[in-house]
This record gives structure tokens, C-alpha cells and sequence, in this order.
């Protein structure tokens, strides 16, 4: 009976270790940057929902669109009106897997190499993307960093040709997550 | 050369510079003044909350892009990534708390971390939109 007992405690603790923990932020950073001849544009969101499930390798961002905030207003304007049409398509996603999670011990302080799959949907398309990023672990917070390239006509974002050259074909995504544990 | 051909080229060369001009002043339009403009929607917060989780698409097409003051009882104001958050929490899901997240102007984040949790307030920001767990109100002030 004892021997029972302890195995049940041993096993309940073991469950409530810091692999099972998912971490999450609210105010994650996404960067868009389209660099042309013609112009080099920029927009940054600060509401990025992320959550990682730190036992399966989930690992899953919420976007709205209309976050993405532009230095010029009128970029912005034509950002939410003409390309992505946020209006119709308010919000992006991506859902996917940290691939190689067991090799990534959040427990345990220290930078970790991430392979990150999954699906991203933006304007309506879903395409599948693959990246490298990594986590960095220290005091039970962890810091994640991914960049990683798009195609616009992937997401069937048409550029005017008034203004084809003052937006780059292939977009660079940067992410920047500080994600904390969820009590 | 003849007057009237004089009179047409200066009309010409105005109206382009005009061009110009109008092209050079849009280009660089300053962003809406979210704190002077008015609220097209005013309505509690949890009701806000509620009118996009019966209806995502429905309530999105109508508050999306809009300017909103809602009001309600802040649960708690995060400051973090150097951002200062007043929070509304009506529900708890898979990952926590959620509700209404209003991200404050600059110079309403001094007034923003005062504020004692439950403490009734009125907020007016513009709304960008639902993620399936907060509705995010951005550029936001604090009504008196």
C-alpha cells in the first residue's frame, strides 16, 4: 500500500515538472520588412498572441492584422485596404510545432536551436513554413526568436503595378517572443 | 508667344505642382489623433467581449477598424514589453485569461499603472480586432 502511495505522489510530481509547463505572451513583436530599390518599408505589431506547449512542441500565434502599425499612415491605410484586406481577413495564424521539442529543455537556463513547422495563414491562404529559431531560457522565462522569408503572391497579396517597385516580392519576417509560464 | 498660350502653360505648371503638393501631403498624413477622436461605439466592456465570441465575423465587421470606449472594472495593468495593458477578464480558457485588452497611449501609461485593480474606468481606444481569446483595443485613453 505504501509502495502505491509513493508511486502515485512520484509520478504526480513528475507530471507537474517544468516540461509539462506552457508558456505564453500576449504582447509578442512580429516585424514585417519589404526592402526595395524604391523604398524600404517596415510595420511592427505588439499584440502577437503565442503560446508553446512546452511537453508537446505546440506552438501557436495570433495575429490581427490591423496591429501592424506603419510609420507612414497612408502606408498603413493602403496596407489594410489593398493588400492584406483586413477587413476581410482580420486576422492571421500560425499553428504548428516546435519539431525538435525534445531537445529543448526550458527547465534548464540555456539557448536552444528550435525547428519550427507548421501552417501560417495569412489574407485567407494557408501555406506550409519551415524555420529555424531559437529559445532562450533564463529564470523561467523564455525568449523566442525566429526570421524567416515570404512570398506576397503565396498569400495572393496583389501589389498595384503603380507601386511594384516600391514593395519588395518576398517579405523577411522577424518574431520576437518573451513568453512566460502559464500558472 | 500668344497670351492665351502663356495662360495655359501657367495653368498647366500650377496644377502640376498642385499635384504634387497634394501627393507630397498625403504621403505624409499624420496617423489619427485616437485620443481627440470619437467613439462610434460605446458599450461595456464585457458586452464587447460577449457580441465577438457569439459572433466573431458578425462583430468584427462592426467594430473592426472602429474607435470604442467601453467601460467596466479593470481586473488587473500589465506593463510588459514596454507596453502598459489595461485588462477586463470575463473568462478563463486553455491558456488563461480572457477578455478585453486595451494597450494605453504613452502619456496615459503613468495614469494607467494608478489604477486599482477593480476599479471601475472608462477607456476609449481603436479596435483591431479578435485573436479567439482577447479583443484588442489599441491607442487607448482614459476617459474621466
Amino acid at each position: 500500500m505504501k509502495t502505491l502511495i509513493i508511486s502515485i505522489l512520484l509520478i504526480t510530481a513528475v507530471s507537474f515538472s517544468a516540461d509539462a509547463q506552457k508558456f505564453i505572451t500576449k504582447t509578442g513583436h512580429i516585424k514585417f520588412y519589404s526592402d526595395s530599390p524604391m523604398e524600404k518599408i517596415e510595420a511592427h505589431n505588439h499584440q502577437v498572441n503565442a503560446a508553446l506547449d512546452a511537453a508537446t512542441g505546440d506552438f501557436v500565434f495570433k495575429v490581427l492584422m490591423k496591429s501592424f502599425e506603419f510609420e507612414k499612415a497612408l502606408m498603413q491605410e493602403h496596407f489594410n485596404e489593398n493588400y492584406v484586406e483586413s477587413d476581410k481577413f482580420p486576422n492571421a495564424l500560425f499553428t504548428g510545432k516546435v519539431v525538435n521539442i525534445k531537445d529543448v529543455n526550458l527547465g534548464k537556463d540555456g539557448t536552444y536551436e528550435a525547428q519550427v513547422e507548421g501552417k501560417l495563414t495569412i489574407h485567407g491562404v494557408t501555406q506550409n513554413v519551415k524555420t529555424k529559431g531559437s529559445f532562450e531560457a533564463k529564470d523561467g522565462k523564455v525568449a523566442g526568436k525566429a526570421k524567416f522569408i515570404i512570398l506576397l503572391s503565396d498569400y495572393n497579396v496583389k501589389i498595384p503595378g503603380t507601386v511594384t517597385n516600391n514593395i519588395s516580392k518576398t517579405i523577411e519576417i522577424t518574431v520576437d517572443v518573451n513568453l512566460e509560464k502559464l500558472n | 508667344m500668344r497670351t492665351w498660350i502663356k495662360i495655359i502653360i501657367a495653368l498647366a505648371l500650377i496644377g502640376f505642382i498642385a499635384a504634387i503638393l497634394l501627393y507630397i501631403f498625403l504621403y505624409n498624413k499624420p496617423h489619427p489623433d485616437f485620443e481627440k477622436a470619437e467613439a462610434a461605439y460605446t458599450l461595456a466592456a464585457t458586452d464587447l467581449y460577449k457580441n465577438f465570441t457569439a459572433n466573431k465575423t458578425e462583430a468584427g465587421g462592426k467594430y473592426n477598424g472602429k474607435v470604442i470606449e467601453v467601460n467596466g472594472k479593470i481586473a488587473k495593468v500589465e506593463a510588459k514589453d514596454s507596453l502598459t495593458i489595461c485588462v477586463f477578464v470575463f473568462e478563463q480558457g486553455m491558456f488563461g485569461d480572457q477578455g478585453v485588452r486595451c494597450t494605453m497611449l504613452p502619456s496615459y501609461k503613468e495614469r494607467a499603472v494608478k489604477i486599482q485593480p477593480g476599479s471601475e474606468v472608462r477607456v476609449k481606444g481603436y479596435c483591431t480586432g479578435f485573436n479567439d481569446t482577447d479583443v484588442i483595443l489599441e491607442k487607448c485613453s482614459i476617459i474621466k
